[in-house]
C-alpha cells in the first residue's frame, strides 16, 4: 500500500503544509481558520489555531528553514506567522491585492514568497529589514485571469504561473538588494522584476496545478481538459509534450524526481507519470487502489446511475453494492484531491514521501518505499 | 513538439475549407455505397476546421460527418479500426449530434457515446467539454 498514513482532520481540506521536521501539520478547514495539529505518540492533537483572516485560507506555505508560515485568504490578506514563545503571531502583509489571492509559495531561499491571485497579478513579497515590514511587489501585466498556481524556479529567481486563461508564464522576480546576480545564471539574472521569459499556450482550458522539476529543467502543469503538458529545456526554445489521458482532470502535480511526476485531482486517486529516456512522458498508473469488482459498474457506483440514465438501459442502474462505494473512486481519498506537497528534505532531488489533501478533509500520507515497479523510474 | 498558437483562418479562406470539405463529401459517398462506413467516419473527421470561427465551415463539416455516423452499424468494427487520435474529435461531433434533439441521431450518438467513453474514458469527455476554443 502505497498510502501509509490517512487521518480525516475535518469535513473539507482546502490546503495544508508540514512543520520543518515534519512533526505538525497546518491545514484550512474550509473556513477562516489555520488549524496545526501535533503528532504526539501516533495521535494527532490540536495545537493551534490561527485566526486572523476573515474568509477562506486558500494558500499556506511553510518554510523549512526559518519556521514562518505564509498564509493567503480569498479576504485579500496575507500574514507570515512567526513562532514566538508559545504562540503564532501574525505580521499583516499588505498585497495590494483588490480579489481574492488563491494560492503561495515561499521561494526556495526562503526570502521572497509569490501569491497568485484572482486579480490576474502576482504579488511578490520580501522583507524590508530597515522598517521590519513585507513589501508586495506586483506583476500586473500578461495575465488575463485568475493565476491559479505559482511555482518557484531553484534559482530563486524564475517563477512559473498558471491561469485560468490557459496559459503558463514564466517571469522574472530579480528585485535589487534582495537577489544577488549570478554571473553563471546567464539571461536569468539579466532580466528584470516582472520581465515575462516566456509563455505556454499548451491548453485549451483552465491550467492549474505547475511545478518544476528538482533541476529547473523542466516544467508541468495541468490542464483541465484531462491533460498534462511537460516542457523541457523552459528558455528560448522549449520542447512540450501534451499527455492526454483517459481520466479525470488533475489539479495539481509535484515532481518527485527528474523523470516522475505525480498528479491529483478529480479522480482521487494520485496518478504517476514518468519520461522514459528518450524523454517521452506517458502515464503509467494510479497510485492508490482502485475499487473496482469484478462484477461491478465500470466507472463506480455514481458514474453508472448517470450513464444508466443517459444511455436508457437498466443493466448500469444495479448498483446494490453497498454504500460503502457509492461515492469511492479511487479508494484512499473520497473526494477530489487538491493540494499535494513534498515530504523530503528541502532541496533534495528524489522524494519518495509526500502528502495530499483534499475536498474530503483527508490528509494521506504516501509512500513509494513498497512500490517496487515505480522506484526503478525515479 | 513545439506547440504553436491557434491561429484562427479568415473569412476568405472560408471557401477554400467548404469547398475542401464538399471534396470530402464526394469521396464519403463512395466509401459509403462501398460499405466501408468506418473508413467514411475516419474521411469526414479527418480535417475537420477547429480553427476557423466561421459557423458555415463547421456546419458544412457537421453535415458531412453527421451522414458518416449514421451510417455506422457496427460498432465492434469501428472501434476495432479507429486510431485513438480519432476519439477526442469522435467525442466533439458526438455531442453536436446529442445537441441536435433529432431521435434517430441522438440515439446513434448515444450508442457510439457509450463504448467510445468505454475506451476512451471520461477524460475523451472532459476534453470536449472544457475546450472552449476548439469546437466542432
Amino acid at each position: 500500500m502505497a498510502a501509509v498514513a490517512v487521518h480525516q482532520f475535518a469535513p473539507c481540506i482546502t490546503c495544508h503544509a508540514w512543520s520543518p521536521d515534519r512533526s505538525m501539520v497546518a491545514f484550512c478547514p474550509n473556513n477562516s481558520e489555520v488549524h496545526i495539529y501535533k503528532l504526539s505518540e501516533d495521535k494527532w492533537e490540536q495545537a493551534h489555531i490561527l485566526q486572523k483572516h476573515d474568509q477562506i485560507v486558500s494558500g499556506i506555505d511553510w518554510s523549512s528553514r526559518a519556521n514562518r508560515i505564509v498564509t493567503v485568504s480569498h479576504d485579500r490578506n496575507s500574514y507570515v506567522w512567526n513562532y514566538e514563545g508559545s504562540e503564532w503571531v501574525p505580521t499583516l502583509v499588505i498585497l495590494r491585492l483588490n480579489r481574492a489571492a488563491l494560492c503561495v509559495q515561499w521561494s526556495p531561499q526562503e526570502n521572497k514568497f509569490a501569491v497568485g491571485s484572482g486579480a490576474k497579478t502576482v504579488c511578490i513579497c520580501y522583507y524590508e529589514q530597515e522598517n521590519n515590514w513585507w513589501v508586495s511587489k506586483l506583476i500586473r501585466k500578461r495575465h488575463n485571469s485568475s493565476v491559479t498556481s505559482v511555482a518557484w524556479h531553484p534559482n530563486n529567481i524564475l517563477l512559473a504561473t498558471t491561469s485560468t486563461d490557459g496559459k503558463c508564464r514564466v517571469f522574472s522576480t530579480f528585485i535589487k538588494g534582495v537577489d544577488t546576480r549570478d554571473s553563471k545564471a546567464g539571461s536569468s539574472s539579466d532580466s528584470k522584476f516582472g520581465q515575462q521569459i516566456l509563455q505556454l499556450d499548451l491548453s485549451f482550458s483552465w491550467a492549474f496545478g505547475v511545478n518544476w522539476s528538482p533541476s529547473g529543467n523542466t516544467l508541468a502543469y495541468v490542464g483541465h481538459s484531462s491533460t498534462i503538458y511537460f516542457v523541457d529545456d523552459v528558455g528560448p526554445s522549449p520542447l512540450a509534450q501534451n499527455v492526454a489521458f483517459r481520466d479525470l482532470p488533475l489539479r495539481d502535480v509535484l515532481f518527485i524526481s527528474e523523470k516522475v511526476v505525480i498528479g491529483v485531482g478529480f479522480d482521487c486517486n494520485p496518478m504517476v507519470f514518468a519520461a522514459d529516456e528518450s524523454g517521452m512522458w506517458s502515464f503509467v498508473r494510479f497510485l492508490g487502489e482502485r475499487k473496482t469488482s469484478s462484477t461491478g459498474p465500470k466507472y463506480g457506483s455514481q458514474f453508472s446511475e448517470a450513464f444508466g440514465k443517459l444511455y436508457g438501459q437498466s443493466k448500469h442502474g444495479i448498483n446494490n453494492d453497498g454504500v460503502d462505494n457509492s461515492r469511492q473512486r479511487g479508494g484512499v481519498h473520497e473526494n477530489c484531491i487538491t493540494c499535494i506537497v513534498p515530504l523530503g528534505e528541502a532541496g533534495s532531488s528524489t522524494i519518495t514521501r509526500f502528502s495530499t489533501s483534499g475536498l474530503d478533509g483527508k490528509v494521506v500520507i504516501w509512500d513509494l518505499e513498497s512500490q517496487q515497479d515505480l522506484l526503478e523510474y525515479l | 513538439m513545439m506547440a504553436a498558437t491557434v491561429d484562427f483562418v479568415e473569412a476568405d479562406n472560408a471557401e477554400a475549407i467548404i469547398s475542401r470539405i464538399e471534396h470530402k463529401s464526394r469521396k464519403i459517398e463512395s466509401l459509403l455505397k462501398q460499405s466501408r462506413p468506418v473508413e467514411a467516419l475516419k474521411t469526414a473527421l479527418e480535417g475537420s476546421p477547429p480553427n476557423t470561427r466561421d459557423e458555415r465551415c463547421k456546419s458544412a463539416n457537421w453535415i458531412v460527418v453527421h451522414r458518416a455516423i449514421m451510417a455506422i452499424k457496427d460498432l465492434d468494427a469501428l472501434f476495432s479500426s479507429l486510431d485513438p487520435e480519432y476519439y477526442d474529435i469522435l467525442m466533439k461531433y458526438l455531442y453536436r449530434g446529442l445537441s441536435t434533439g433529432d431521435r434517430p441521431t441522438c440515439d446513434q450518438c448515444l450508442r457510439i457515446h457509450e463504448r467510445l467513453t468505454e475506451r476512451a474514458g471520461l477524460g475523451c469527455i472532459l476534453r470536449s467539454l472544457a475546450d472552449t476554443m476548439n469546437t466542432v
